[in-house]
């Protein structure tokens, strides 16, 4: 199995009354509450804490894209992934974006991720998230009814451009371009692996099988809230004729391990509030733009009261330190406890790539390297075990897993 | 649903585009068209009519096309004159300006087509869901438009009124603005803009823009965006005054 270690990057210094005050963390965020300074030093923290967890023995460190908010502040990952590809020498760099319907012409997207690519010596895994609703119809405008059609035109566009032998026209319904000859090309031939961020509809669950790519399974909600949308994937996976390797899937869980149960209880429940109380705190109305899920998906949400439900009780922003623990949001204690419960849904689940989520919320560094190094020493290898036989065609060429 | 033209109609058309909320049912207003002897044919806008298996289409000129190739499935006898409603106001601006053999007459209710920097009113996708409707209208939500696609039942009313909203949307994403300030001022029929005193999403002051290129406007008081539901007794008159000379026209 592989373990890997996943940054939001969020703004530590949000206020105490945020959620009061302030209706969403996301798209009209008030830009006077971010601090420069603040942000400067976090992103160098940050970078450190991407680094550190190479030297913790983790086998890929994640970075990802999000917009106009307060609890990712990365709207360019590619970006920060330059700066880790000349940081670390092992490590496989995993963008998990770009959303690659927000660029005129993704050609661009193409070509970063060729740089990261060369950057890292063929270290490259290549994510291509939608994006979420504030990120792309509100932050960005992109018309929602589009959006997916453009999203897969842009994947196909970048995937030629990264084979191709020759320079090619191409003449797709939302990009027109005479000349394609995106250079460099990535290191990595045919292509860096990609990895496909989802939410859970089925129409996601079809592309990633029917075209060999990683599904990422990264809700914020933990394991127990993702056994039916794991459990939809492989059904898919197994109805479109392919095999159950365990690398198809990744699968994103916020984690607080200590030397105990009762201290990690004590150390984590702040962050872990900030995280799912302030960083979430998203006003409605940015969550559902018409025309940003299908008809298919709009149909079957429309029949799930359950998810109702769970929506209405997040967007109430209510959640208390004991429900998060209880429901899985955050999986916490021992190191023993931990290994324990994450084998279990990593058998469960049979999910070969794990995103662990070891730092969230107002999370201090020391905390943060404090967990990582304890997951790193004592939770990992237990975990690294798993699946052995099995044989990971998305990882990238020159990466080295711990 | 929608009205098309049948084959029992025997009187004037006039063509009636409607607005971001779809069309349940005939306004008062034109209620009133029908009994001053027109026929008001509403064509089945793909999306606008809640179908399902509905596909957006890539840019405005393909949706153009698709409110046309819909206009010419009603095999109405054009020229006529073309009433539209909101978005439906800015697809008939833009039928007067590249179809102007089409076209008699135009009423405009409210058009989107130009944003407003100054005033860009209310945002009504970047509210949840269920508080939308109750922003279009000044004087509570009209029950055709509560039970909107009620009769398709508890499993395909949502799915078809989210459709619907999907189809207004994506010709509105994100302002609203399709360059109509740019080529209104090719519209050579006449013309009357009416406005809601009330509009929280094109705040009256938007209408100086339409004004500014020469067509009349004329402010409804205590009306909202969707304005001859809140006014129908005012709106009814003036359109039925404005139309009267294009009667068998």
């Amino acid at each position: 199995m592989k373990l890997l270690w996943f940054h939001l990057m969020p703004y530590p210094e949000l206020p105490e009354d945020f959620n009061r005050k302030h209706r969403s963390v996301w798209v009209d965020v008030d830009p006077g509450l971010f601090d420069p300074e603040v942000v400067a030093s976090s992103y160098e923290r940050y970078i450190d804490q991407l680094v550190h967890a190479e030297q913790c023995g983790f086998d890929g460190i994640c970075v990802n894209e999000h917009h106009a908010n307060g609890y990712g502040l990365m709207p360019s990952p590619n970006v920060i992934a330059s700066i880790l590809a000349t940081r670390t020498s092992r490590a496989a760099i995993t963008v998990l974006g770009n959303s690659i319907a927000l660029y005129d012409p993704p050609i661009r997207v193409a070509e970063e991720m060729a740089m990261v690519d060369l950057l890292s010596h063929g270290r490259l895994i290549s994510g291509f998230p939608v994006g979420t609703s504030m990120d792309t119809a509100y932050a960005y405008s992109v018309n929602p009814g589009t959006l997916r059609r453009k999203y897969h035109e842009g994947v196909d566009l970048v995937l030629k451009a990264w084979t191709a032998t020759e320079p090619f026209a191409f003449n797709g319904r939302f990009t027109q371009m005479r000349y394609v000859n995106a250079l460099p090309r990535p290191l990595q031939r045919p292509h860096p692996p990609i990895w496909i961020p989802g939410g859970g509809s089925v129409e996601t669950w079809d592309y990633c099988s029917t075209r060999d790519y990683v599904y990422a399974a990264l809700s914020y909600y933990g394991h127990m809230m993702a056994k039916e949308t794991v459990g939809g994937y492989w059904r898919r996976v197994e109805e479109n004729g392919k095999d159950p390797n365990p690398y198809r899937l990744a699968f994103l869980q916020f984690i607080g391990v200590a030397d105990t149960d009762q201290e990690a209880h004590k150390l984590y429940k702040e962050p872990a509030e900030y995280f799912f109380n302030r960083s979430l705190h998203v006003y409605p109305g940015y969550a559902d733009p018409p025309g940003y899920v299908t008809e298919a998906s709009a149909r079957a949400r429309y029949k799930s009261q359950v998810r109702a439900v769970v929506r209405a009780k997040q967007a109430k922003h209510d959640l208390t330190w004991d429900e998060m623990v209880e429901k899985g949001y955050v999986v916490i204690g021992s190191p023993d406890t931990v290994r324990e419960t994450l084998e279990d849904v990593a058998r469960t689940f049979n999910c070969g790539h794990l995103l662990t989520m070891l730092q969230f919320g107002n999370m201090s560094d020391e905390l943060t390297r404090h967990n990582s190094k304890l997951f790193g020493e004592k939770v990992a290898p237990g975990l690294q075990e798993l699946f052995a036989d099995a044989e990971d065609r998305w990882w990238p060429t020159n990466a080295v897993p711990a | 649903m929608a009205d098309q033209r049948g084959a029992g109609m025997s009187g004037p058309a006039v063509v009636y585009l409607p607005g971001i909320a779809g069309h349940p049912a005939n306004s008062p207003a034109l209620d009133a068209l029908g009994d001053a002897g027109w026929d008001v044919v509403v064509p089945r806008i793909p999306g606008l009519d809640g179908r399902s298996g509905f596909q957006v289409p890539d840019d405005y000129l393909s949706w153009l096309t698709v409110v046309w190739d819909s206009l010419d499935a009603t095999e109405v006898h054009f020229p006529c004159p073309v009433v539209g409603a909101s978005l439906g106001g800015m697809l008939a601006a833009d039928l007067a300006v590249f179809r102007p053999e089409a076209v008699t007459a135009c009423v405009l209710l409210a058009p989107f087509g130009i944003f407003d920097e100054a005033e860009p009113g209310l945002d009504i996708y970047a509210l949840p869901t269920a508080e939308r409707m109750s922003h279009l209208f000044a004087k509570g939500v009209p029950d055709p438009f509560v039970e909107r696609f009620a009769e398709l039942g508890p499993d395909d009313g949502p799915v078809a009124r989210y459709l619907s909203d999907v189809a207004a949307a994506s010709l509105l994403w994100p302002l609203g603005d399709r360059g109509s300030a740019r080529r209104i001022h090719r519209i050579g029929c006449p013309t009357l803009v009416l406005w809601g005193e009330l509009d929280e999403l094109l705040p009256v002051a938007g209408s100086a823009a339409w004004a500014e290129h020469g067509l009349p406007v004329e402010v409804v008081a205590g009306a909202g965006h969707l304005l001859e539901w809140d006014e129908p007794d005012g709106v009814a008159g003036r359109l039925g005054e404005f139309l009267a000379d294009f009667h068998g026209a």
